[in-house]
């Protein structure tokens, strides 16, 4: 039998690829393509509570305050007043913004969008101002909110961007259509994510990879031109040895730790909590295993924010200390723990250090690794003994009431080691910041473990991109890209 | 008797949509808690609860996801809020797509590689074949995924990485899935045409003086084929049920990686509705393998 078909298909397949040679060869773009690891899920920000969704709502829509280098609030679109502890003015600071279909914004679009956060009942936000009890138009500038019960914190809060009240009336489609008032605007979302910056036109283009090595592969290929995070350290080495490529680096602020269930037998112990403090060597783990600018974590707010505490003492590592302490607890060793964590390969990888460094303490670490769903059901469920979790874009000390406060246990909260503490309630209620800080410090229901360090990874003709310590994408207001195909 | 079959069908999807219904309250995770975050009051909770009928008995709560299927309603995502049958539609056509040029690619590879393998049996011809089929069926999609990136995307620079920007962006994807239903076939094709070489009406063929291609297309390889289209039928219905790891690592936009996005966000109606799409794809496939075995085996019938 004639096998004139196989020959005929190899011969077919070499003219197709060289066709596809032809047409697939990535050609220089003025566009600027950005590979996430995750995707935005919804484009109204009112909705959107994760990560990446924040991150460009934060591009697209204004709000009315943001932060400073300390992390103050500083005003955005407006400026505030505290007329008396329940009753806040604020006052839009001149030149007023324009949405992108061109009409300016007023005190009315303010009012308009947290009246309408106030009355959805599915979104994530709604709950934090439940404490508004009216918001009022004073004028086309200015717009009073009032409270139900005191808060210093209040301004911090108002970091939802503002929506056109008329579209809001005509319950516009903001999740999938934004009409926003930030530097960058809405241009299309099919599978990517086209937007383009209002100052210059420069259009950008967002798609998702969810594999990191194919996102190095794009970026290589100058498929994409910038990728920022989510890679493991041996890529982003690697990747900064290219020619082709810069890697720029710079520190931190998502607070990376280990949660313990309190009400645990074992780990109810302080002494047990201190000895696994002890038993993680965290400079060796943040220098072999983790990004350039990765540092060790003292308390879940950075030393450089204004809430935060530059003073506390590390926990060496030291794994004899480590074993008196768990003798002195009574505990019988091995200690035998189990640890969940997360499927992602990093986090997997960070855990199977921190087994080998317990074991020369006496601890036998078991990890479970689960998909992201069902462990952080778990966790929030209090399902767990040890457990591995980051906090992501933290900007106010309240942070301390929603993960410690008695009354802050899952579901009204996240005090997910199910932490009970007399004391550090009235230190929280008093916001004596600093002395909630050394207590959380001593009594250790997380042991603190690191700032992973930011970083991005371009291609060399691509300027101007600052890093933000919380991982933001801000640095697409001012990026730009040189006519130079590097 | 084929209209005996159509309706064998009804109780195979009922059986689907319990069981997804069934499956996707089991698992751990809470529709509200992923609605409503962390800060949400029980008040807030019970509201939502009952607002989207989660506080009904289960059987009320089926009945109601019946109702709504039965008129094409599939809800909305919990954290798009997007319409789920505009995004299945959407999603759809791309699974469709690369398991069509995935199953023609695996044809065009196995069947000339298990014919020249049964033919040259115990050559070296056939030897290359067994190595080269078994070497591919050894290889995971995410293994040779990312290897057919490094080889055509990044030294060859033929095609591109991953996306669906471009026509040939479809190419990389197509061919790990094609590759690795190929090893399979290649090795079905082989065994079956083996078996029909030695068969009396073969030798009859030869015997009348055909001359062997004749006997090798016309009888040996139609013959030899329904095992083959068995196979090829299950294969398809898993290449349209979405191809979930091929689709992750080459964003391809197909309900395989919308059902692992659906799972990993807790995002229930898309699960359920994607579960119900693959169910179905098995179920129509199944019934087009069991026609085309009719028409190439008239001997076949259903009881």
């Amino acid at each position: 039998m004639k096998l004139w078909p196989l020959g005929f298909i190899l011969i077919g397949g070499l003219l197709l690829c060289t066709w596809l040679s032809a047409c697939s060869k990535t050609s220089p773009s003025s566009e600027i393509r950005m590979a996430l690891s995750q995707g935005p899920l919804n484009l109204d920000p009112r909705y959107a509570s994760d990560a990446a969704s924040a991150r460009i709502n934060r591009l697209i829509y204004k709000s009315l305050i943001d932060f400073d280098a300390q992390t103050k609030p500083c005003p955005d679109l407006a400026a505030w007043q505290v007329l008396d502890d329940r009753h806040y003015r604020f006052t839009l600071v001149s030149p007023r913004a324009t949405f992108h279909n061109g009409v300016a914004l007023t005190a009315k679009d303010v009012a308009a969008t947290y009246q309408s956060l106030l009355s959805l009942k599915n979104s994530p936000h709604t709950a934090e101002f439940a404490n508004i009890s009216d918001i009022r138009v004073v004028d086309e500038n200015t717009v009073d909110f009032y409270l139900t019960v005191p808060d210093t914190d209040f301004p911090a809060r108002l970091i939802i961007g503002i929506l056109p009240a008329e579209l809001i009336q005509q319950a516009h489609d903001f999740a999938h259509d934004p009409v926003g008032n930030g530097p960058l605007k809405f241009a299309s979302w099919r599978g990517t994510l086209k937007l383009s910056r209002i100052s210059d036109g420069q259009a950008f283009n967002l798609q998702e990879v969810k594999d990191p090595t194919v996102r190095v592969l794009k970026l290589l290929r100058g498929e994409v031109d910038l990728l920022q995070g989510d890679l493991p350290p041996e890529l982003v080495k690697y990747l900064a040895k290219q020619s082709d490529i810069k890697v720029q680096a710079s520190i931190g602020s998502n607070f990376s730790y280990l949660g313990f269930n309190l009400q645990d037998p074992v780990l109810g112990k302080l002494e047990v909590r201190q000895a696994i403090a002890h038993a993680i060597d965290r400079p060796t783990i943040i220098r072999e295993a983790m990004v350039d600018e990765s540092r060790p974590a003292g308390a879940v707010l950075p030393p450089e924010h204004w809430a935060g505490n530059p003073n506390l003492p590390t926990y060496e590592y030291n794994p004899q200390l480590a074993r008196e302490l768990l003798q002195k607890a009574g505990v019988t060793l091995p200690l035998r723990l189990v640890y969940k964590t997360s499927t992602d390969a990093q986090r997997v990888r960070l855990a199977t250090i921190m087994q080998a460094q317990m074991q020369a303490a006496g601890i036998a670490l078991e990890i479970r690794s689960l998909d992201w769903g069902t462990f952080f059901d778990d966790i929030k469920h209090g399902q767990f003994q040890l457990f591995g979790l980051t906090w992501v874009g933290i900007k106010t000390p309240d942070i301390y009431r929603m993960a410690f406060h008695s009354q802050s246990v899952p579901p009204k909260g996240a005090n997910r080691g199910q932490l009970k503490d007399t004391k550090l309630d009235q230190l929280l209620e008093a916001e004596h910041w600093s002395a909630v800080t050394q207590y959380v410090h001593e009594q250790l229901p997380y042991v603190p473990l690191w700032y992973e360090g930011q970083f991005v990874a371009m291609r060399k003709n691509l300027v101007d991109y600052a890093l933000k310590p919380d991982g933001n994408w801000d640095g697409l207001k001012t990026i730009k890209k040189n006519n130079v195909n590097f | 008797m084929m209209i005996k079959r159509l309706l064998g069908i009804i109780p195979v999807v009922f059986g689907v949509l319990l069981l997804t219904f069934l499956l996707v309250h089991l698992v751990p995770g809470d529709p509200v808690e992923v609605m409503l975050g962390e800060s949400a009051t029980t008040a807030d909770r019970a509201q939502l609860r009952s607002d989207l009928g989660l506080d009904q008995p289960l059987t009320i709560q089926f009945l109601t996801y019946l109702k709504h299927i039965a008129h094409g309603d599939m809800g909305r995502s919990i954290h798009t809020q997007s319409d789920i049958s505009a995004m299945l539609a959407d999603r759809i056509p791309q699974t469709a797509k690369l398991a069509l040029l995935s199953l023609a690619i695996a044809i065009a590879v196995a069947l000339p590689l298990g014919i020249l393998a049964a033919l040259k049996s115990n050559q070296w011809q056939d030897h290359l074949a067994t190595l080269s089929s078994l070497t591919l069926s050894a290889m995971p999609h995410f293994w040779l995924g990312p290897l057919l990136m490094l080889v055509f995307a990044l030294w060859l620079g033929w095609l591109p990485v991953s996306g669906m920007e471009s026509n040939a962006s479809i190419i990389l994807p197509a061919l790990t899935l094609g590759f690795g239903l190929a090893a399979i076939l290649t090795r079905m094709t082989r065994a079956s045409l083996l078996e029909v070489l030695n068969e009396d009406f073969v030798r009859t063929a030869r015997a009348k003086g055909l001359n062997e291609k004749n006997v090798i297309v016309r009888h040996a390889l139609r013959a030899a084929l329904l095992p083959i289209i068995t196979v090829l039928g299950l294969q398809l219905g898993g290449l349209l049920a979405g191809a979930v790891i091929t689709e992750t690592v080459f964003s391809w936009d197909g309900v395989g990686r919308l059902l692992v996005e659906s799972i990993e966000k807790r995002d229930y109606p898309v699960t359920q509705a994607c579960v119900l799409v693959i169910a179905l794809s098995y179920v129509v496939i199944n019934l087009l393998t069991d026609i085309i075995y009719t028409q190439l085996d008239p001997r076949v019938k259903y009881a």
